[in-house]
């Protein structure tokens, strides 16, 4: 038993180990340049993805922060598309599945924007739609995937690619969330060190 | 109605590689990174129907954008198509021009990026680029290179490769927040008051590049160098390169100097700064100083004197941070009536 779940485990941490460091840095370098300008970060992706992205809104909103909520009045404005089960639902029964990160996307975005795509084949239709919106209006894509990358990966300015079998949702998943932490951790020691070199007021 | 900004740039190793009597040889390099000092033009229809409004240091109103003063807008009102319905655009800019750190270029970023803006269109970094060297190089005939251009464009720290064929490669520079900050407490940056134009200086290094080509190798290559001691926060050594570099330069084109410059940047030096360098194409402009962060404050009271010693009573202090920001529409109010 232990054998086997050491081996489940060693999977995991050779994806990690293997993680584009390179595509890691530029994607945290989008979000800080959109960060400067005040502009607003996009995230979506289906099943345990959209979950991801909405674990992804709370801690890049607060969690990053919350040493600092009263010294930083600046924050991230993150933004979980669709941003309610009500537009999902109207998206999808009215014009299609195709359609529903892209519809709701098409409502706020704006140039100083980014995207962040997650897709663990990286070939899901929805999240390719909104993705080519994104390029369409010159909008910088972060995009997490697995398996090959599939288009999403090609289509991508920072590529967070998790290269595994085809099928190990398990893997993929587990990782993005390992490398959402290590972006939220990124950002969070950087307001704590930018707030500690202020003068106290 | 528009609002669109560029950032302008502080060069650090490699200016003048980005020349086409250099980069046709020879593979040009330039490492230089955005600062949070934009500028920012509003573009609108006119409210006089038909008229060309352009608003900088003067006030222009006229018939026919052939009629314009300005260089840029008018040129590029004319390569647009803009000749028959009236627009508006006002200039905004933190530093004036003329102090070596870009701004013309940057101007010339917001100018297309925003046109093409209020004519419904979106360009990517890349075009923005290659779209403000067509309208400075090209159309206006400027005797300058294109890294001013493609820094505005893409912001951030990068090296910009510039290649026989014209295209430009950019690699980012990735630093992480701590060496980045670091970077900044170590740098001054003063204005000389001296305001000069780029293209005087920049004509004297065209005509001469070729008698100095091992010379502009040298610089070309340095780039990677100094990027090195950036990586791993050196913040001493990268002060040498720079001036080592800004001494080779002195070197090959004499007008990028002065006696007054000189002497300013030699009390620097006795002051405590590692190193440092003119800004832009130099002949005054801005003096950059790395300089341990212990240092600054005497190092900013002898300068100061001395500039008043030499009589540059608008010599001062500018405060630089760098920004990952490259020219970006900051509002738009027409962009729901484009759809893609």
């Amino acid at each position: 038993m232990e054998q086997s779940l050491k081996v489940l485990i060693n999977e995991s941490v050779s994806a990690l180990q293997n993680l584009p460091l390179g595509e890691l840095a530029k994607a945290i370098n989008i979000i800080q340049s959109v960060f400067e300008r005040d502009g607003r970060i996009y995230i979506f992706g289906n099943g345990g993805s959209l979950a991801l992205a909405t674990h992804w809104v709370s801690d890049f909103n607060k969690t990053v922060f919350s040493h600092n909520l009263s010294s930083q009045s600046r924050r991230f404005q993150a933004i979980r598309l669709p941003s309610t089960e009500s537009e999902l639902s109207a998206w999808a029964n009215d014009v299609g599945f195709d359609m529903v990160f892209a519809g709701p996307l098409q409502n706020y975005l704006q140039e100083s924007d980014c995207v962040i795509a997650i897709s663990s084949s990286g070939n899901s239709v929805n999240v390719i739609k909104a993705v080519e919106l994104a390029k369409a209006k010159n909008v910088e894509v972060i995009a997490f995937t697995g398996f090959d990358g599939g288009k999403l990966n090609q289509l991508a300015d920072a590529k967070i690619f998790v290269k595994t079998e085809p099928g190990r949702y398990d893997t993929v998943e587990g990782v993005h969330d390992v490398i959402l932490h290590v972006i939220i951790k990124y950002f969070s020691d950087y307001f704590d060190y930018v707030c500690s070199k202020q003068p106290k007021k | 109605m528009i609002l669109v900004r560029a950032p302008m740039r502080v060069s650090f190793v490699g200016g003048g590689t980005d020349l086409p009597d250099f980069y046709r040889s020879y593979p040009g390099r330039v490492i230089s990174t955005t600062i949070d000092k934009f500028v920012y033009l509003a573009i609108n229809n006119s409210y006089k129907m038909g008229k060309f409004i352009v608003k900088y240091s003067e006030n222009e109103s006229v018939n026919h954008p052939s009629e314009i003063k300005h260089n840029h807008f008018r040129e590029a009102f004319l390569d647009f198509g803009l000749t028959k319905e009236g627009i508006e655009v006002s200039s905004f800019a933190d530093v004036p021009a003329g102090t070596g750190l870009g701004s013309s270029a940057s101007f010339a970023v917001a100018l297309v990026k925003g046109l093409n803006a209020f004519l419904g269109k979106t360009i990517s970094k890349e075009e923005a680029a290659r779209s403000a060297c067509r309208l400075e190089i090209d159309i206006m005939k400027e005797p300058i290179g294109k890294q001013d251009q493609y820094a505005a464009a893409y912001g951030g720290f990068n090296i910009f490769v510039f290649n026989p064929d014209e295209t430009v490669t950019v690699e980012p520079v990735l630093l992480d927040y701590k060496t980045l900050i670091n970077f900044e407490e170590h740098i001054l940056v003063f204005y000389t008051g001296q305001s000069r134009s780029a293209s005087a200086v920049l004509a004297e290094q065209s005509a001469n590049i070729k008698n100095k080509l091992i010379e502009y190798k040298k610089m070309s290559d340095s780039v990677y160098k100094f990027r090195d001691s950036l990586l791993v926060g050196n913040m001493e050594a990268l002060a040498n390169q720079l001036h080592e570099n800004w001494l080779r330069k002195k070197s090959l084109v004499s007008s990028i100097s002065n006696s007054g410059i000189d002497a300013l940047y030699e009390s620097g030096l006795a002051a405590g700064a590692w190193g440092g360098k003119v800004l832009g194409a130099g002949g005054g402009g801005c003096i950059l100083f790395v300089a341990p962060p212990g240092s600054h404050a005497e190092i900013r009271q002898i300068m100061e004197a001395k500039a008043i010693s030499v009589g540059l009573k608008d010599f001062k202090l500018i405060n630089v941070s760098t920004t990952q920001n490259g020219a970006a529409i900051m509002f738009n109010s027409n962009s729901n009536k484009f759809s893609n």
